[in-house]
């Protein structure tokens, strides 16, 4: 029999085959797992992300949508709030997690942290640091990360 | 039983035996992990106490304690029998609310009372949709708590007893649910009256209506203030007595004891043609940061 979150993640890729969210997709890994799905956003135009596509990996427990999924990048990333293993500081799957989130609403909330960052908490001081100081210079960086996701996928 | 799962699904990863979807883990996300399942297993163990208990073991819980309080509390004791404690983890209004209102479904049978509550918490879910929510991010949170509601009224294959209700109050699958329920409800209200609400939220923090839902009401765990009742109440036309005991005192001697009733604001109560004559049926003791219950004589 299904469990509650089984169903619930059925919900969930019912709805974003549906409505897929702008410059976002992601599915299951694997046919027989629900739980482990694997994504991928693309960098907004207009922006140094532009070009880039990244991957992430989403991990739901058995208490979702009580509890997030654990999201990670697979994609190597140079963000103020991505630490260096891919795992993001992000409000929304951390503290203000509330099941009224989805996989869609997760993916579009981190698309739109790869351009607002919020260097008040910072995951990568580097970046961290370049961003609200030498902001030419940490765009540079965004961009060669950006390029670099596409050479190596 | 589920925390020793999660123990077991971690050793797992730790030893690296597991599946290839786990390749990516590694100790960064095991530190976060295992203090949240921590967490769950403190909560698991406070859960199983939510004790009944008469007034006088609050009088004794302060009795080494302020003298403004224990004369309050004497006060109380004149019209009040007993207090339930609720589990101090920042959902305890919710929790509160939950137990007090199904168990008074209970006690009551009064069928005109669900009937008008259904076709609340309908108008709710019309307003959560007139606002974007996804359906099925919520649904299984109504249907919860309809079920709930249906299982107290006798007489049905699967209606509970109050000991019943009381374990189920207790169990966390159950009972977060309904909380995750109260919340929905109350983001909603709050949206959609959002000019009515905005002045009180920009008291309380600098954020607008809508991040201010998202942040201090749909998440567990977030405190409950006088928006959050004033809303739920509204929203499900549910009157609240919220009691006040803390160690303000009026200067005019003789020590009293402050409550507010919170009145659904277009109240449908047969009750309140005429004069305001409304009392609620849930009353609520607000010590700073925690609710409880408190039962009338």
């Amino acid at each position: 029999m299904a469990t509650s979150a089984q169903l619930r993640l059925m919900s969930d890729l019912k709805a974003i085959i549906n409505e897929p969210p702008e410059g976002c997709s992601a599915s299951p890994l694997s046919d027989d797992n629900l739980f482990v799905w694997s994504a991928t956003i693309f960098g907004p135009d207009e922006t140094p992300w532009e070009g880039g596509v990244f991957s992430l990996r989403l991990t739901f427990g058995n208490n979702y949508p009580e509890k997030p999924p654990r999201v990670r990048f697979t994609s190597e990333i140079f963000h103020p709030n991505v630490y260096h293993d891919g795992t993001l500081c992000m409000d929304i799957i951390q503290d203000a997690w509330s099941p009224c989130h989805n996989v869609s609403t997760i993916l579009t909330s981190v698309q739109s942290l790869l351009t607002d960052p919020n260097p008040a908490s910072p995951a990568n001081p580097e970046a961290a640091q370049l961003y609200q100081h030498d902001i030419q210079a940490y765009n540079k960086r965004v961009r060669r990360c950006a390029r670099h996701s596409i050479e190596s996928s | 039983m589920q925390n020793q799962e999660g123990l077991q699904a971690d050793g797992e990863v730790d030893s690296a035996t597991s599946a290839p979807s786990t390749q990516f883990d590694d100790w960064a996300n095991f530190a976060d992990n295992d203090i949240m399942q921590q967490q769950s297993s403190i909560q698991a163990e406070e859960a199983e106490k939510i004790p009944f208990e008469p007034l006088s073991s609050l009088a004794a819980e302060y009795q080494s304690g302020s003298t403004i309080l224990l004369e309050k509390i004497k006060v109380l004791s004149e019209q009040y029998a007993a207090i339930r404690r609720t589990r101090g983890d920042g959902n305890c209004f919710f929790r509160s609310f939950m137990f007090s209102y199904l168990e008074h479904i209970l006690e009551t049978q009064d069928r005109a009372e669900v009937d008008r509550i259904k076709a609340n918490v309908e108008q709710c879910r019309k307003t959560l949709q007139s606002l974007g929510y996804t359906d099925f991010t919520f649904e299984d949170f109504f249907a919860l708590f309809l079920e709930q509601m249906e299982s107290v009224l006798q007489g049905n294959e699967d209606s509970i007893s109050h000991d019943e209700l009381i374990l189920r109050s207790r169990d966390q699958s159950v009972s977060d649910y309904v909380v995750m329920f109260f919340r929905f409800v109350t983001s909603g209200e709050i949206q959609k009256r959002s000019e009515f609400f905005e002045p009180f939220i920009m008291g309380l923090t600098n954020a607008t209506v809508e991040q201010f839902c998202k942040s201090s009401v749909e998440p567990m765990g977030e405190e409950s203030d006088h928006v959050h009742i004033t809303a739920i109440s509204d929203a499900l036309g549910v009157p609240i007595r919220v009691v006040y005991l803390d160690r303000s005192s009026c200067d005019t001697g003789g020590v009293s004891v402050n409550h507010h009733d919170f009145i659904p604001a277009d109240s449908d109560l047969p009750s309140a043609s005429g004069s305001k004559t409304i009392s609620p049926f849930i009353t609520l003791l607000y010590r700073p940061g925690h609710y409880d219950i408190l039962y009338p004589k």
